[in-house]
């Protein structure tokens, strides 16, 4: 009952016409960033932070969570009708969907989609509701070793987890591990790694690192190597889905939500994974698997959109209960947080409830909104795909630079741009995975701070970590996460060699 | 003999791990200098950095050596051509380099605006449609304008967020 009180004190916020204007803002240009290829919602977000210096909190992280659920609804428009994933989310979408495109069903997909991402978006906001709270209540108990192990688990599925190769994820952690520790260190006051450059002292801003590797290294990439690509664009055809169709998409829209939400909720971040699996229980249950990857399946574009939309929504819960983030913009969202002095974690709720309850309200809003500017108006958001690349990239890098330097007024930060999109283009070419480094760099330090804290409380021992059952599970965990992939892995070639 | 694709070349990959490497131990180097005072935890300022550094050099070497044994292991191959593009490379490197150098001197517009133009300038010619006609310049300068201010104006005007300007009137 408390909750349902707390809900609707923050829907009163929410719902006053300035921050209904910062939630439809932000929805606006979530949508328009997972529509237009080269820029996704951590790049937005990042882009956008230098308003933390005028905004009132509550307002702006309104704002950043719209461009952040918003873009996933756009994402689906972009991978429909282009066959260009905006983001690893919607990659199973852009199989299924852009078939579907082909064979003349573009504004079926379309439709199943916005549809779906609003089910699952908005139980998956009410799933958030009640057990944020919660999760908060027992987080509280948690010391600094338990902290410091669900870090090392984040940073473990993050990295060696979700890519291709192992070492490579290791590498990217590593590499925004080391850009996390220059600057001055959090407990004795010692500046590190800075080589004497005063500009250097208060550490390198995250939003140069998301902007650098995602925007610039973005654009590099594509001036290199992708000018000669053609984009053929599918025809968009009326939203409208048969009462067949709606039949179809029900179950999957369920069934995704309650695959992706508790993906989101573990610190092993990625939507990616429940798309996946969605993807796989469709084709499974689906009574007409012909239609998967030949004419296109409803189902196929309804499960992994709405498994999407859940995991993100859920990936909320550790990013405001345990401060923990799971994926390259909730690490934003945290660096926007740290903008205001607030640090997330399970006093969130008690300390800053009237902000967690506004936010956690706009997001019901949100979802509204983006049904509405995403079914009848989706035929405005596609005429953005007919941007010649060239000005949109571009532009890209204006906005680029607004980001940068808005943040800190400092042309040397320009450069350092320029040197962080230079390696983003390595990392691309050669499949580095660009998420761990994000997560690393702002998770590092506070990782750092709490290994510290642990050590000292065990007063310089080690075996803290191994004595507190909490901390002593997680290590169990960590350590599962790393070797049962692998087994079931080799026991599956094993089982393929012998039939 | 068709052309290797750049991603798969083993001096290429090679020097990414041999990077690393290099990275790896100028971390150390600078770790060595941090001090070690660890007050009552046993775990100084010094000992996460030497962490990073070691942990960074195991995988350089790893990287290094997987270069030279049959190349990086289970590579996707980065998507588009095979070979890079520099021209189109070397007109977008100077256009954010010089926004870096012009931006407190020309204001942000008229310099952003630059780096717009001299970036559509790289993107056409890496899809072979470079065109340096005068009248396309100013095509792009408006667009780039047009682009630039209202953000400035919006930043400056709205939210009162300092950027520099040619002048201080913080319209242009």
């Amino acid at each position: 009952m408390e909750t349902l009180n707390h809900l609707m004190q923050g829907f009163a916020t929410a719902a006053t016409p300035i921050n209904l204007l910062w939630a439809f803002v932000g929805c606006i240009i979530g949508t328009a960033v997972g529509v237009l290829p080269g820029i996704g919602p951590a790049v937005a977000v990042a882009m956008l932070l230098p308003i933390t210096v005028k905004v009132e909190a509550t307002a702006s992280m309104i704002f950043f969570a719209g461009i952040y659920y918003g873009a996933m609804y756009g994402g689906s428009t972009t991978s429909i009708l282009l066959n260009t994933p905006g983001e690893a989310g919607s990659m199973v979408t852009a199989m299924e969907g852009n078939k579907m495109a082909k064979s003349g069903r573009a504004g079926a997909a379309l439709a199943t989609a916005a549809i779906g991402s609003f089910v699952a978006g908005t139980i998956a906001t009410v799933l958030v509701t009640f057990f944020a709270p919660l999760v908060a209540e027992y987080a509280v108990r948690l010391g600094p070793p338990e902290y410091f192990m669900l870090m090392v688990l984040a940073f473990t599925t993050v990295s060696a987890v979700l890519g291709k190769s192992t070492l490579r994820g290791m590498v990217a952690l590593f590499v925004g591990l080391a850009m996390g520790l220059i600057g001055i260190d959090q407990i004795t006051g010692q500046a590190r790694y800075t080589g004497g450059v005063p500009e250097l002292m208060d550490g390198i801003e995250v939003v140069l690192i998301a902007v650098g590797l995602f925007a610039v290294g973005e654009a590099l990439y594509n001036v290199m190597y992708e000018g000669r690509v053609d984009e053929t664009q599918n025809r968009l055809t009326s939203t409208h889905m048969t009462r067949q169709e709606w039949k179809r998409s029900w179950p999957a829209w369920l069934r995704a939500t309650a695959i992706g939400f508790p993906f989101g909720t573990v610190p092993a971040g990625g939507s990616e994974i429940p798309t996946f699996l969605s993807y796989a229980a469709e084709k499974k249950l689906s009574k007409n698997p012909e239609e998967f990857g030949t004419t296109g399946a409803i189902e196929g574009v309804a499960g992994p959109e709405a498994a999407n939309n859940a995991a993100i929504t859920a990936t909320l819960i550790p990013l405001l209960t345990l401060g923990i983030p799971t994926s390259n913009t909730t690490a934003i969202l945290l660096g926007a947080f740290q903008n205001y002095g607030i640090q997330p974690g399970p006093q969130l709720f008690d300390t800053n409830g009237a902000l967690v309850w506004a936010l956690i309200a706009s997001m019901y809003i949100g979802n509204v909104m983006l049904l509405i500017l995403n079914l009848p108006l989706v035929g405005l958001w596609v005429k953005l795909l007919n941007i010649p690349k060239s000005y949109l990239y571009a532009g890209i890098l204006v906005f680029s630079t607004l980001g940068v330097y808005g943040m800190r007024q400092s042309a040397f930060d320009l450069v350092l741009l320029y040197a962080i999109g230079l390696l983003g283009v390595v990392m691309r070419r050669f499949d580095f995975p660009a998420a761990p480094v994000v997560v690393g760099m702002i998770l590092g330090p506070l990782a750092e701070a709490q290994m510290r804290n642990a050590v000292s409380i065990g007063e310089g021992k080690w075996t803290i970590f191994l004595e507190r059952p909490g901390s002593l599970t997680l290590i169990v965990i960590v350590l599962a996460v790393l070797i049962v992939p692998r087994l079931l892995r080799r026991w599956a070639a094993r089982k393929l060699a012998l039939a | 003999m068709t052309q290797q694709h750049s991603s798969r070349s083993r001096p290429l990959q090679t020097l990414v791990g041999a990077g690393l490497v290099v990275l790896a131990l100028c971390l150390a180097w600078g770790a060595s200098s941090v001090s070690s005072e660890a007050g009552y935890g046993g775990v100084g300022p010094n000992f996460f950095p030497w962490v990073v550094s070691i942990a960074l050099l195991v995988c350089g070497v790893l990287c290094v050596a997987h270069a030279l044994t049959g190349g990086f292991r289970d590579l996707e191959e980065g998507s588009g051509d095979e070979r890079a593009h520099w021209k189109g490379f070397l007109w977008v490197s100077a256009g954010l380099l010089l926004n870096a150098l012009l931006i407190t001197t020309l204001g942000f517009i008229l310099s952003c605006a630059l780096c717009f133009v001299l970036s559509v300038r790289g993107f056409k010619s890496s899809e072979d449609q470079l065109d340096l006609r005068l009248q396309a310049w100013i095509k792009d300068s408006f667009i780039g304008f047009a682009v630039a201010a209202p953000v400035y104006w919006m930043f400056t005007q709205l939210l009162a967020i300092n950027l520099p300007g040619l002048t201080n009137t913080g319209w242009l």
